[in-house]
């Protein structure tokens, strides 16, 4: 491994990494525009132009590979007067609009011309105008002036979406991006070339003029939009989400997510149940609790456990599955039946997008293990009208592949539907008592994706209204029907609790599965035995009569 | 009178037909070449010290050397063809009078390197060229000098003309790659150079039209033969095309090493009556200025650069005492302003900079701190850039400000150009403020 050194720090670092990279490791940071991680290096803004001994000349970083005994600079005095020449180049022909830029405040070209330019400019005549406010997509505004053709949008579409609609038109300083003639930037993952745009030249349409980024506070969070489980910024201002941002992780999304994904983030704030509701009519947290657990009990009494629906919800955190299924054993009793409700499924391809439209669909099997016993909630509304179900407890408003409408009609005809959800959807109407849930916005917990893997996401703001996490709500009502067993003073003890039962589950799990292979190995080998004997009985059968020829 | 070589067809009454080729000795090289050892050919070409006419002036066999030779791949040639750089108009010649002699030399290269295709890249607008060739590749085909198995020894090679749509930039060997590939013409970064990755992802060489019409001549009377013919390290004689107020513009052939003031007084018929000389500009507009007193600086890459500026593409300019400096530099980084190709930072923005700025002070808006900040910009953008685009106005910029100070200082200080009493800045600027 070749060793480098760098402002007089020495490193080892991989053969083949650029001198960008390896200065990194070395713990300098070489400013840079075109240069991105994930996409190929053009070594077109030069940047990151840094002093190389023994090169003639500056060598941009980003795409000269480090060599044994390399010994680089970058920050000698030669080194800063490029840097400070680079971006006084830039600023030649920017229109300098940043009080009403988007970017402003995360934007690289202000940082860097903080750090290394600040003087003012020495361009006096006219400078060359470009599209402005251009409309490159339906969710994408281009701003020629602010573009410093560092080309991140252009490779993006041809390496990571793979649908290239962008290019660069013209030359010299007239050049801009554009789209090839008849398109427009209008790919699944079109607002990545925002994030990687460094300055605002690629603006998001949803985004514009909404709110200066230095207002916003960032969380780290999930995209419920699908079962990739995307790693998001969750940015909000005063209680409410602006805006999701991708947020780097190589084992589910790298540094990117799709655009239907990032613009759920709406879902969080439009149609919001946000206090209990008793036949339509508003009530509180006190006595509506005190009335629901009245009504489950004379249902219990009058028809069985087994009259009970509770319909989970695939797009509720683990915790909160995991309270319901306490709820379900404790309260309502082993009989009453389960059901599995979600989102239904929609587009899929073959990068982050996937046909499962809920972000834990694999909690609900890891908090129960096996899903043996929980029916799909579209065979709900056949048993409410056979009459087998008398009461129902939901999760949310979908009812996956099932037919909403025959759900819905089904629904009316239940003497007792309480809905716990989010939103009221056309469910409101029909609910006998509503309780309000709050949004992953408004609280932690966890996420299992697709791949399995268990993911973390925090709390951004306070709920909204009366709102309460689903696991919450589970343990008041259960308090109110005078069950004291249920009763967690923080999430942090319920996930104790929960990794405790999952991970009892997921042996006893193991220990099945290994004492049904065993059998079906003792099984084969006394098989096998047995046709062993078997084909020795009849080979010895022919040979004897051959054995007896030749005397 | 010196024998002639690049320039012996020229006076030939249609040389540019085979028939005629032939009967005075053309493609004659080509079974000398087949029945040497390839080899020995590089060696020659080394002998020869034979230096790219391009501008770069790169020793020809050493690239030769550097393409791989036993990789199966496909591998290119490219003749540069794209001459488009003011001031240089001497490939065009050989393509227009003498076209089956860059033929000629491109099957010998072709034959010593492994080359299967070649391409001719030939800037748009020389249509009479670009006819020329095809016109004389068709000849060659026939002829059995082109296509398959040529001269029955089993060696293939086909060469096409491909018309430049027309870009300075293109003249560039990568920027002519990306161009011959279809693409928007912006220079690659370097390396991989050509010889590695170039055409199509193939090992490419890429050669100017004087470069390889002067192989033939190098075969037939061997690599010390054309070495002797120049001065150290720059080999034979080569083509110099003579421009500005001279009695008699043109392209005339003359051994390396030769003076400017020979080629001035020699060729040129030295300077039109009534016009003195007050610069030159040795070979093509990239290079630096140079005063007359630097007129006895021979025509070679060395020399030149111990003059102060380059060999070039050895196409001189020769302005006299009417010409505006000032002006001439203005024309000049317009020229480079509107050919980059806009990739990369220093030179997409500091080519218009510098144009805008010094075009205000040739209009007599100037200020007295703008001739340091254009040192700066050129300083800025010079070995910064991707390609040498950016160089090829930075240099020339930057040395006419250092030749003629007095000059700039003169219009800012007037604030109008001496050159043309009748127009100043000022009353211009009455004009705006009472409006
Ligand atoms: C901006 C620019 C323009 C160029 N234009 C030409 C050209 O028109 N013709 C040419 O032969 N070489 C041109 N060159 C030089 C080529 O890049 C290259 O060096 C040359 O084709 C190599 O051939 P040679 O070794 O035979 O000289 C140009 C270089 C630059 C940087
Ligand atoms: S729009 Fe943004 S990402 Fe695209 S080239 Fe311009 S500055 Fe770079
Ligand atoms: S130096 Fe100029 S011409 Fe060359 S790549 Fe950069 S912008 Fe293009
Ligand atoms: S980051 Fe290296 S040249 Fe742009």
């Amino acid at each position: 491994m070749p060793m480098v050194t760098i402002n007089g720090v020495e490193v080892e670092v991989e053969k083949d990494v650029s001198i960008l990279e390896a200065a990194a490791q070395a713990g300098f940071d070489v400013p840079h525009f075109c240069y991105h991680p994930a996409l190929s290096a053009p070594a077109n803004c030069r940047m990151c132009l840094v002093e190389v001994e023994r090169a003639p000349k500056l060598l941009p970083a980003c795409y000269n590979p480090v060599s044994d005994g390399m010994v680089v600079q970058t920050e000698s005095e030669q080194v800063v007067r490029a840097r400070k020449a680079v971006l006084e180049f830039i600023l030649v022909n920017h229109p300098v609009d940043c009080p009403i830029c988007d970017k402003a405040g995360e934007c690289k070209l202000q940082d860097y011309y903080f750090a290394y330019d600040a003087q003012e400019s020495r361009m006096r005549a006219e400078k060359q105008h470009k599209v402005k406010a251009y409309p490159i997509g339906p969710r994408v505004v281009y701003d020629g002036e602010r573009c410093i053709l560092c080309t991140r949008c252009i490779r993006f579409c041809e390496e990571i979406s793979g649908t290239s609609e962008l290019t660069l038109a013209d030359r010299g300083d007239k050049i801009e991006v554009r789209t090839f003639p008849g398109q427009e930037l209008d790919n699944d993952y079109s607002l990545c070339t925002v994030d990687v745009c460094p300055v605002g030249a690629l603006t998001s349409r949803d985004f514009r003029f909404k709110c200066r980024v230095w207002l916003l506070t960032s969380t780290e969070s999930i995209c419920t939009g699908c079962s990739q489980g995307c790693n998001i910024h969750l940015d909000h201002f005063r209680n409410e989400t602006q805006r999701y941002r991708p947020r780097y992780n190589s084992e589910v999304n790298d540094y990117w997510m799709c655009d239907d994904g990032r613009l759920t983030y709406k879902n969080l704030h439009t149609d919001r149940l946000l206090s209990p509701q008793h036949n339509g009519a508003t009530d509180n947290w006190h006595t509506l609790t005190k009335s629901v657990a009245a009504k489950l009990e004379k249902q219990i009494k009058a028809h069985g456990e087994e009259s009970i629906a509770l319909v989970l919800s695939a797009q509720a955190a683990c915790e909160d599955i995991f309270l319901a299924k306490l709820f379900h054993e404790e309260i309502l009793g082993k009989k009453a039946q389960l059901y599995i409700a979600g989102k239904p499924s929609g587009k899929h391809d073959d990068f982050l997008i996937n046909a499962d439209k809920n972000p834990n669909r694999r909690g609900i099997e890891a908090v129960f293990a096996k899903l043996d016993g929980i029916k799909d909630v579209a065979t709900l509304a056949g048993d409410i009208t056979a009459g087998t179900i008398k009461t129902v407890y939901m999760m949310g408003t979908e009812f996956g592949e099932g037919d909403r409408s025959e759900a819905v009609a089904a629904l009316k005809k239940c003497e007792l539907f309480i809905l716990q959800s989010t939103q009221g959807a056309d469910l409101l109407d029909v609910a006998h008592i509503a309780l309000p849930a709050c949004t992953h916005a408004e609280k932690e917990g966890t996420f299992v994706n697709e791949e399995g893997i268990a993911q973390p996401f925090y709390k951004a703001y306070e709920p909204h209204g009366d709102s309460l996490p689903d696991w919450q709500i589970f343990m008041r009502i259960a308090k109110a029907m005078g069950k004291s067993t249920l009763n967690f003073t923080f999430l942090s003890k319920v996930q104790d609790r929960m990794f405790e039962a999952t991970e009892l589950l997921r042996k006893a799990e193991e220990e099945a599965a290994a004492a049904a292979k065993k059998a079906a190995e003792e099984a084969a080998a006394k098989k096998a035995e047995e046709e062993a004997k078997k084909a020795e009985e009849s080979a010895a059968a022919t040979e004897e009569p051959q054995d007896s020829t030749p005397s | 009178m010196e024998e002639k070589f690049l320039s012996r067809n020229f006076e030939i009454e249609k040389a540019y037909n085979l028939d005629i080729f032939e009967e005075h000795g053309g493609y004659s090289t080509l079974s000398k070449a087949f029945s040497m050892d390839t080899d020995t050919i590089i060696s020659e070409m080394k002998k020869s010290n034979l230096r790219g006419r391009g501008g770069a002036g790169f020793p020809t066999g050493v690239k030769w050397s550097f393409m791989p030779r036993d990789s199966d791949k496909e591998k290119y040639l490219v003749i540069n063809a794209d001459e488009g750089e003011p001031g240089t108009f001497k490939d065009r010649y050989i393509m227009e009078l003498d076209p089956h002699r860059l033929i000629e030399g491109c099957v010998i290269t072709a034959y010593t390197l492994g080359l299967r295709t070649g391409y001719i890249f030939v800037r748009g607008e020389l249509q009479h060229a670009i006819r020329r060739l095809e016109r004389a590749i068709k000849q060659a085909y026939e002829k059995g000098h082109l296509g398959k198995n040529i001269h029955g020894k089993g060696f293939d090679f086909d060469l096409y003309v491909h018309s430049s749509a027309g870009a300075y930039i293109c003249g560039e060997e990568t920027g002519l790659i990306e161009g011959l590939e279809g693409k928007p013409g912006q220079p690659r970064m370097k390396p991989p150079f050509p010889a590695i990755v170039g055409v199509f992802g193939h090992p490419t060489l890429v050669n100017n039209v004087e470069t390889i019409a002067s192989v033939p001549f190098i075969i037939e009377r061997g690599g010390d033969f054309w070495a002797s013919l120049g001065i150290e390290k720059n080999g034979g004689p080569k083509l110099f095309g003579l421009s500005g107020m001279i009695k008699k513009p043109g392209v005339y052939e003359a051994p390396c090493g030769i003076t400017v003031r020979e080629l001035l007084e020699r060729f040129g018929g030295g300077m039109l009556d009534g016009s003195d000389l007050k610069a030159f500009i040795p070979g093509g507009s990239s290079c630096a200025i140079l005063k007359p007193d630097a007129l006895d600086a021979q025509m070679g890459i060395e020399t030149m650069r111990e003059a102060g500026s380059s060999m070039g593409t050895g196409c001189v300019t020769f302005i006299d005492h009417t010409t505006c400096m000032v002006r001439l530099a203005t024309r000049l980084a317009h020229f480079y302003h509107h050919e980059s190709c806009g990739q990369c930072t220093p030179c997409r923005e500091g080519t218009g900079w510098a144009y805008k700025v010094i075009n205000s002070i040739e209009a007599g808006r100037g200020r007295p701190e703008e001739l340091e900040l254009l040192l700066d910009i050129c300083d800025s953008i010079q070995g910064n850039t991707i390609c040498a685009h950016g160089d090829s106005l930075a240099i020339p910029v930057r040395s006419y400000i250092k030749t003629f100070t007095e000059e700039f200082e003169d219009h800012i200080k007037h604030q109008r150009c001496p050159f043309k009493p009748w127009r100043t800045g000022k009353s211009k600027s009455k004009v705006s403020s009472a409006a």
